[in-house]
């Protein structure tokens, strides 16, 4: 029998680059619902069973990766659905956070929902379908090199007033590690203070440290994540280029959102540097004996994976293989694909931190390491859609209040943000703490 | 069609403006493209019908005004919670597509050891929360991904468990269930204050309406809730996780054990499934990896025990000696687990095996002793989560040679029905060459009888055309061989006079056509009395077997 194809495709080659490139896999995905709960042999109860924000919050398939995938087979392959309505919303309103993606990976080889998931939101932005809040945010990205609404450039450096940080932004200085604080850290006058913190321990445990001053800028992750594809491409490089003249090799963050942007989206635009966050330099130092905990810190605490340190924090792998089909109609990645199941990412760094702290008693959600549920703050939604974030992430705080912990600790000022000040569904609130705080404490 | 701005505002007053859509990027979402699901009707490339509208109730009250609303406007409606079946969904353009989704609960009564369960309540999250109480359920076939409702209230529902839970008919309790006029039955006890319970009270049976054997595939109204029945379950509270994604593996559970078991051939085969009810030691029972095909199933269990692994490495694995070996060892094999519920019982059950296995000159894979591989398979056995590996090879699958019948009518014809495949893998590229047997099928339900459920499992492409026509060929094919051997209409077909190929109903007339050649027609009648009975209106679509009495059809009522 002559083959024909559904499509006239011409093969892929590497990483899909646009939404056409998706069309096998929209058909391809097979509806088996894995892309709605936690993978099914990490199940631990029916209450906090899902995984996907967005079909929790919503509940129609159209806001779950399957249901995605099936509006890329009605709006572009069929055009059965236009640009418009729910299918927006359903597009931008995916947090972006990867939990669909792990899950599905459990038992396929074939499909990318949350590449798949960015790229419908990238043809959006291009069609100037974006959240008008997005497109603002947008717009200061590229006016003050930050996402935040009130940043401005000129200000970006007030967060290290008084620290003796060396400046490398004129290649005068080296340091094996520049800071990157993400702007989160820089602007926010409550995190701008942890940033210190975090500058302190490390310059205590005797990291060669450095920053950039007024050079740095938004890393553009964010703008990655909402589908604003130009803007995040021309950040990196010009954080590219700034970097190369300062001679800077390697990174350090406290901000997951940068890390998963440098790790694996810098990585993909073929942009070389390395990045670390900074719990795992603690978490060496600490190894090291170069930081010793010396104080009791008596609390009983619950870890919030951040998705981007997490499952989205895996290490960037190079890929340029095509499909090949074996076996009549066995489809396999020649050579073999690189995964990303989310089980590579940074779990165990930031709890040999808390473990090693006198006094802090650690216990862990139902939901954790690749299969943590999203805080909420992820694909912008918080700026556009602050009821659905803030529903994320009161059923996080739900979550971490059955473990009877005293409070959250993170590693992400996004998550830390998102999961403040939240209700639970019982109405009351947790504190939320950034690790270094223990870890100062501690010191 | 278009529908009435009354009717559309009618629906947001009973569930609230945001749990009611027509926006067409929501009811294109609930068109079934049937390539993609196992519909046993296909495979098409088309598409089912569009909703007018999709409506997510919460309660059972909303669905009863639902279906009042579409009784009154006459508006035909379906319900599904996880959407995998094409059965799920409407097959008329004047219909609404019901979304369960927000009916998720579980309760479990663990003096009675019943379960009660809503529409979105799965197969893993239920035997989750059994298992913190030292109970387990019978999961489907189909996965742990399935809603426990729908299984067992509108399909047959075999599982590697039914030979020690039984098949969903053997676990429905009562039900809470609106009919299709709105009216709603509730039958037995629902709920955990109950201290008496039973699956119905005297006088005829409403379970037989309810779901009969196969199931009513949700053509007489909505089941909103069920209690099942729960069976004894001797291991932890949750079963211990080792290992990265897929290579997930049971951790240290000693009071379960699992074997594969190697064949000399069809008639020992068929011999210890007799032998293995009448001990009644297994806890679960299946043929389950032989699904990807004789010729690569070992190699698939080194791939999904090894994350570096993927399916470019298929043909080095399936030249390695020894997996061939292994390969042919199990041409003929099944996958049995034992659970202990003391050290003895397990004791007498291994020594109850190994009995069975020498007197049908069987033995125990080498393969499967490993210890990551054993621990897999309990794992994958007990939690049944891996739906998705139906997919996996190619992304689409159908079940041919397929039935729930008597394994001593299946066993001696399972060579014939893997060369008609291999055949077919030979001569044609649709379909996937995995080497002629791809059967996949339980073991028993508790009620005996010799029955088991099998199918053969078709691979191909859902993304390419003409793998899809490929396939669907070779399924007509099994079915013409199989009614040409008398074993009745294959699986891969049963739903084939439910759905028209076009993803539409069927019009009674053209189902009396259908049903007047029933070797039994006066069954089909009597359910036309029943659908008339209950559903008035034929507001559910065409899954329901119905043929118009002789009197009615030729007008002398």
């Amino acid at each position: 029998m002559a083959k024909k194809s559904l499509f006239d495709m011409t093969p892929v080659t590497g990483y899909e680059k646009k939404l056409e490139d998706f069309f096998p896999m929209e058909r391809r995905c097979s509806n088996c619902l894995g892309c709605k709960f936690v993978p099914f042999e990490k199940i631990k109860s029916n209450r906090f069973g899902r995984n996907c924000p967005s079909v929790w919050y919503y509940n129609f398939n159209l806001y779950s990766a399957r249901g995605r995938f099936q509006l890329g087979q009605n709006i572009i392959e069929d055009g059965y659905v236009g640009w418009e309505g729910q299918a927006l919303d359903a597009i931008f309103n995916c947090q972006a956070c990867g939990a669909c993606d792990v899950a599905c990976k459990v038992t396929r080889f074939n499909l990318e929902p949350l590449a798949h998931n960015i790229a419908l939101k990238e043809r959006a932005v291009e069609k100037g379908k974006a959240p008008v809040e997005l497109k603002a945010m947008a717009a200061q990205l590229e006016k003050q090199k930050s996402m935040l609404p009130d940043a401005k450039k000129a200000d970006r450096a007030k967060w290290a007033a008084g620290l003796k940080l060396k400046d490398l932004s004129s290649a005068k200085e080296t340091a094996e590690y520049a800071f990157f604080p993400g702007c989160q850290y820089a602007y926010d006058p409550d995190l701008a203070k942890k940033a210190k913190t975090y500058v302190k321990v490390l310059l205590k445990g005797g990291v060669d440290l450095g920053y950039l001053g007024k050079g740095d800028m938004c890393c553009g992750g964010r703008a990655k994540q909402t589908g604003f594809r130009k803007e995040f491409e021309a950040e990196a490089k010009a954080n590219a280029e700034i970097w190369k003249k300062a001679g800077i090799k390697k990174i350090v963050t406290p901000c997951s959102d940068c890390y998963h942007a440098i790790k694996r989206q810098y990585a993909l635009l073929g942009i070389d540097v390395e990045v670390v966050h900074a719990v795992e330099l603690i978490a060496d130092l600490v190894k090291q004996g170069k930081l010793k905990f010396k104080k009791r810190v008596d609390l009983s605490v619950t870890y919030h994976d951040p998705c981007h340190l997490g499952r989205l924090g895996e290490p960037f792998i190079p890929w340029n293989g095509t499909e090949k089909k074996i076996l009549n109609q066995v489809h396999t990645w020649q050579p073999a694909r690189p995964r990303y199941a989310g089980t590579d990412g940074i779990y165990d760094a930031p709890r040999e931190i808390l473990e090693a702290i006198p006094g802090v008693r650690l216990i862990e959600m139902e939901r954790v390491r690749e299969n943590s549920w999203c805080c909420g703050a992820g694909g912008g939604c918080s700026v556009f859609n602050p009821e659905y974030s803030d529903a994320i992430a009161s059923e996080r705080v739900t979550e971490a209040q059955t473990t009877g912990a005293e409070a959250i600790v993170t590693a992400c000022p996004w998550c830390e943000i998102n999961l403040s000040g939240v209700e639970s569904e019982n109405g009351t609130f947790m504190d939320v703490v950034d690790i270094v705080e223990l870890v100062a404490k501690a010191l | 069609m278009a529908m009435s701005k009354d009717f559309y505002r009618a629906l947001e007053d009973i569930v609230g403006a945001r749990n009611v859509s027509c926006d067409p990027a929501v009811t294109e979402n609930y068109r079934c493209i049937t390539a993609q699901s196992s519909a046993h009707y296909g495979p098409y490339a088309t598409r089912t019908p569009k909703p007018l509208a999709v409506v997510l109730p919460g309660s059972t009250e909303e669905v009863q005004q639902i279906i009042k609303l579409c009784n009154k406007y006459k508006v035909e409606f379906k319900a599904a919670s996880t959407f995998w079946a094409a059965m799920g969904y409407i097959g008329s353009d004047n219909a609404i597509q019901l979304d369960m989704i927000r009916m998720d609960q579980v309760e479990i009564d663990e003096k009675n050891m019943i379960a009660t369960c809503e529409p979105f309540a799965i197969g893993g999250t239920v035997s989750v929360e059994a298992m913190k109480r030292g109970l387990n359920c019978n999961i489907a076939g189909v996965g742990c991904s399935s809603s426990t409702l729908a299984g067992s209230s509108g399909w047959v529902g075999f599982g590697p468990s039914s030979i020690f839970m039984g098949i969903a008919s053997e676990n429905l309790l009562g039900a809470e269930w609106v009919l299709p006029d709105g009216e709603i039955i509730r039958t037995g006890t629902l709920g955990s204050d109950g201290e008496w319970f039973c699956g119905e009270g005297p006088g005829p049976s409403p379970r037989a309406i309810f779901r009969g054997w196969t199931g009513t595939a949700g053509t007489l109204g909505v089941c909103t809730k069920i209690s099942i029945r729960l069976h004894p379950w001797p291991g932890p509270k949750w079963i211990p996780v080792r290992g990265t994604a897929p290579a997930y593996f049971a951790d240290g559970l000693d009071c379960v054990r699992a074997y594969t078991v190697c064949y000399p051939d069809w008639d020992a085969y068929a011999e210890s499934f007799r032998l293995f009810y009448e001990a009644d030691i297994c806890y679960l029972a299946h043929r389950q990896f032989n699904m990807f095909g004789r010729d690569i199933k070992t190699a698939m269990v080194e791939i999904f025990t090894h994350p570096e692994k993927q399916f470019c490495d298929l043909p080095a694995l399936m030249e390695d000696p020894y997996i061939k070996e292994q390969n042919e060892q199990m041409k003929v094999d099944v996958q049995i687990v034992m659970a202990g519920f003391s050290d003895r019982d397990l004791d007498y059950k291994e020594k109850a095996f190994d009995e069975i296995l020498r007197q049908v000159g069987a033995h125990k894979s080498e393969y499967y002793l490993q210890q990551d591989i054993e621990d897999f398979v309990k794992l994958y056995l007990l939690r049944l989560g891996r739906k998705n590996y139906n997919y996996t090879l190619c992304s689409s699958y159908e079940g041919n040679f397929g039935l729930s019948g008597n394994v001593f009518v299946a066993a001696p014809l399972m060579e014939e029905a893997a060369a008609l495949k291999r055949k077919w893998e030979q001569t044609h590229t649709g379909v996937a060459a995995v080497g002629g047997d791809s059967d996949m099928g339980s073991v028993s339900g508790i009620g005996g009888g010799g029955t088991t459920g099998w199918e053969f499992f078709v691979h191909f492409d859902g993304f390419d055309l003409a793998s899809i026509e490929d396939s669907n060929a070779h399924i007509e094919e099994t079915a013409a061989w199989m009614k040409e051997k008398g074993l009745g209409t294959d699986f891969g077909r049963w739903n084939a006079d439910a759905r028209k190929p076009d993803g539409y109903n069927y019009s009674q007339a053209e189902h009396d056509s259908f049903y007047e050649k029933l070797p039994q027609p006066a069954m089909a009648e009597y359910q036309w009395k029943i659908r008339e009975a209950f559903n008035p209106n034929h507001l559910t679509g065409s899954y329901y077997k119905t043929l118009t009495p002789k009197e009615f059809r030729k007008g002398k009522k």
